[in-house]
């Protein structure tokens, strides 16, 4: 009974928690410029993205490159409910969602049999040839892709009132529910039997885990949320086409994922934060040397890639779960 | 109170100072345009040279006193091909660099993307010359801000097909295409045009490659195609011409403006000897054909500016700098957005292109060029005119006719420079 009242105070003061997260970022998005809000949506989309590689890799332990796929499985079937049943949006995020976890669960059962580098070299050929399928069926487009448009924000809010700040909103939404339900799935009995997996397989099984059901159970769950995020991006940019959800797009999302604390979700906020932040960071380094235009096509890569590596050299948890043992050991001290 | 009043004061002070309009990206001295292309990665080849190349014609004008004084910065971002960088990127050109117009976008699906997202049309703001043969562009009320420059790929294959019924009547043909706008556009326009091919292989974007180009050939030789037509990107015209002539196949060649560029097939590592006597649709002249007025000049600023290999993409960036030019010209000194799409209206079908049929611009059309001629490369991978002299056929991306065009090239402006209104 006491755990009990103990279990409702932390969902309570969670809810609380992202209720001011919330009335903080329509405060934020009120005061900034229409290409923040632009990046704000971004973040948000990213976030949802990168929660999805934290649920699978930071807790079930499993190591997917094939997001961008999921992705594409969620961009492409929100945009086919939109466009062909002429449907509300949410009901599209709602068909991205199903599609892509019923999607991950086929792929999951597949991939509860390997591990390691195999599971890793299947999902990357799963990024790799997914999205060339959109150019073999009529019906999904081909390379111009399909249009996912989301139309104008309701007349309601004003004139004032962008398409943009409209994604921001939408994004923001989304992320925050989606990283709520997250979090309780994560501090759930779920979340810990992920972590014991990944701990040791044969010990969790020992202790009575289904292993191999537990690692489709959280593909199926990680697809989700990388679909939703791929109906996202596919809003912020009102079209699914193969060349958005490149295999770029899915190491972009794995060095996120790793700068920003494999197993952390908090930390997934940072990692968008950090995808936006370092081709501008890049342009500003760029312009403050003679041939910006040249530099500035090879920055932004080169700062992800020797991020990556230092990290991975001297943080292989992330320089975020870093930062938070340290904070944690100057607490107790 | 009276500070309130005090700083309300002032503020009309400032506010009645300033210019009463000022254009967005237009001062007294500068104009700001924008352009996204692929500077890296797996499609920036040839295309990388478009911005650079357009800059030095900016430089050259510049150098001789800009468009009324003012002088052209144009801002390059690299969008590596990909709709959300290019989405990005134009936020940036637009909302940051606070850029005039955007010239000479590039890639079907990143313009599609652009334009929803960003909401060019919505904002007012120009894009003048997209990069992409794709006749969805073509809808004035869906693109009312924008122009296109190329033909479109529906063009280019009724036009390859005219070429098929006239001069290779009665061989077996074939088709090798690839799966998406460049192919089921031409497929639609060889069907109407009643071409019917013996052999017909498409393939995906992507999946080109040695091994892959070894099965086209077989198919082709195996039911016996003469002439085999090609709608495709380079890197794939490079794998099956390769291939062919290592099996010693050698139809004729009938390769589409996109994966025709002899430079970039070169760098892709396919012996020259295999272009010659392919035949190519083109629209420029040749970029060696130094007789050509507007080839020579474009090489001189090259030689003076820009120092890359002279190539149709340099020749292309250049033509897009002179043509943006004349439409800021025929703006007028007082520049604005909407008058720079109604110049574009009102005059741009009459401006100086290198291209040898005519511009379609209206009030009506933002069709930038419409024919083509059909060339045949040599050794060298050089091109001339087939049967000697350049014959140009015009048509639409609809259901009219191709007609043979008597359209004369308006002269290059003295010394390059427009003078224009």
């Amino acid at each position: 009974m006491e755990l009990w009242r103990k279990a409702r105070d932390v969902v309570r003061k969670k809810i609380f928690f992202f209720i001011l997260l919330g009335w903080v970022l329509l405060i934020i998005g009120d005061r900034v410029d229409e290409l923040r809000v632009y990046q704000g949506a971004q973040i948000a989309m990213y976030s949802i993205a990168l929660a999805s590689i934290v649920l699978l890799t930071g807790y079930s332990g499993q190591v997917s490159l094939g997001n961008g796929a999921m992705m594409a499985v969620g961009g492409y079937s929100a945009a086919l409910t939109l466009n062909n049943l002429q449907t509300p949006i949410w009901f599209a995020f709602l068909m991205a969602i199903l599609v892509s976890a019923l999607f991950g669960s086929l792929l999951g059962a597949a991939a509860a049999r390997l591990s390691g580098p195999y599971l890793a070299g299947t999902t990357l050929a799963l990024a790799v040839g997914l999205p060339a399928i959109a150019n073999q069926f009529t019906f999904l487009g081909g390379e111009p892709g399909l249009l996912f448009d989301i139309g104008f924000p309701p007349e309601s809010f004003g004139e004032e009132f962008t398409q943009y700040k409209w994604f921001f909103w939408i994004a923001s939404f989304i992320a925050l529910i989606s990283l709520f339900i997250t979090s309780n799935i994560l501090q759930s009995r779920f979340g810990r039997t992920w972590r014991a997996i990944r701990g040791n397989s044969l010990a969790a099984e020992l202790a009575g885990v289904h292993s191999s059901r537990m690692k489709v159970l959280a593909f199926t769950i990680s697809s989700a949320l990388a679909g939703l995020a791929g109906a996202v991006l596919a809003m912020t940019i009102s079209l699914v086409a193969p060349g958005a959800f490149t295999l770029a797009l899915s190491f972009a999302l794995v060095t996120g994922a790793v700068l920003a604390g494999i197993s952390s979700l908090p930390g997934v906020v940072l990692g968008g934060l950090i995808l936006v932040v370092i081709p501008e960071i890049a342009d500003a380094v760029a312009n403050r040397f003679g041939d910006a235009d040249k530099l500035n096509n090879y920055l932004p890569g080169l700062i992800v890639s020797v991020l990556l590596i230092l990290s991975v050299i001297y943080t292989p948890n992330g320089p975020g779960e870093n930062l938070r043992k340290h904070l944690r050991k100057k607490a107790t001290h | 109170m009276r500070f309130v009043a005090a700083v309300l004061a002032t503020g009309s002070l400032f506010a009645t100072a300033l210019p009463a309009h000022a254009e967005t990206g237009v001062s007294s001295s500068e104009i700001k345009l924008g352009i996204t292309l692929p500077l890296t990665g797996a499609a920036s080849p040839g295309y990388n040279k478009i911005g650079d190349a357009m800059n030095a014609y900016f430089k050259y004008v510049n150098d001789n006193g800009g468009v009324y004084g003012r002088k052209i910065t144009l801002i390059q971002k690299n969008d590596e091909y990909s709709p959300q960088l290019s989405i990005a990127k134009t936020n940036e050109l637009i909302l940051k660099d606070k850029v005039f117009a955007l010239v000479g976008p590039l890639g079907t699906a990143n313009f599609t993307a652009v334009h929803k997202s960003v909401g060019l049309a919505r904002r007012g703001v120009p894009s003048l010359f997209l990069n992409t043969g794709f006749s969805g562009f073509a809808n004035k009320k869906a693109y009312p801000t924008s122009f296109a420059i190329l033909p479109s790929y529906a063009m280019e294959a009724k036009i390859a097909a005219q070429f098929l019924k006239d001069n290779m009547a009665g061989k077996k043909l074939g088709l090798v295409y690839q799966n998406d706008e460049f192919g089921i556009d031409a497929l639609g326009a060889f069907k109407a045009a009643g071409v019917k091919f013996d052999v017909t292989i498409p393939y995906t974007s992507g999946t080109q490659s040695a091994a892959t180009a070894q099965t086209w050939v077989s198919q082709l030789a195996a039911g016996g195609a003469q002439v085999v037509v090609f709608f495709g990107v380079t890197s794939a015209t490079a794998p099956l011409l390769a291939v062919a002539a290592g099996a010693k196949y050698a139809p004729q060649w009938i390769l589409g403006s996109v994966g025709s560029d002899p430079l970039t097939l070169r760098a892709l590592g396919v012996p020259v000897a295999v272009l010659n006597g392919a035949l190519t649709l083109s629209g420029n002249p040749s970029p060696n054909d130094t007789n050509d007025e507007y080839v020579k000049f474009f090489q001189e600023i090259n030689t003076k500016y820009n120092k890359a290999a002279f190539d149709d993409y340099v020749l292309q960036g250049m033509n897009l700098g002179l043509m943006t030019v004349q439409a800021l010209r025929a703006a007028g000194q007082n520049l604005t957005r909407k008058g720079l799409i109604r110049a574009m209206e009102n005059k741009g079908s009459t401006f100086a292109s290198v291209g040898y049929s005519p511009l379609g611009y209206s009030k009506t059309s933002n069709v930038g060029h419409t024919g083509y001629y059909m060339a045949v490369m040599d050794a060298t991978g050089d091109r001339k005119p087939y049967g000697g002299s350049v014959v140009v056929y015009t048509t639409d991306s609809g259901s009219g006719p191709v007609v043979k065009s008597t359209f004369k090239r308006p002269a290059l402006p003295a010394k390059g420079l427009p003078t224009n209104s």
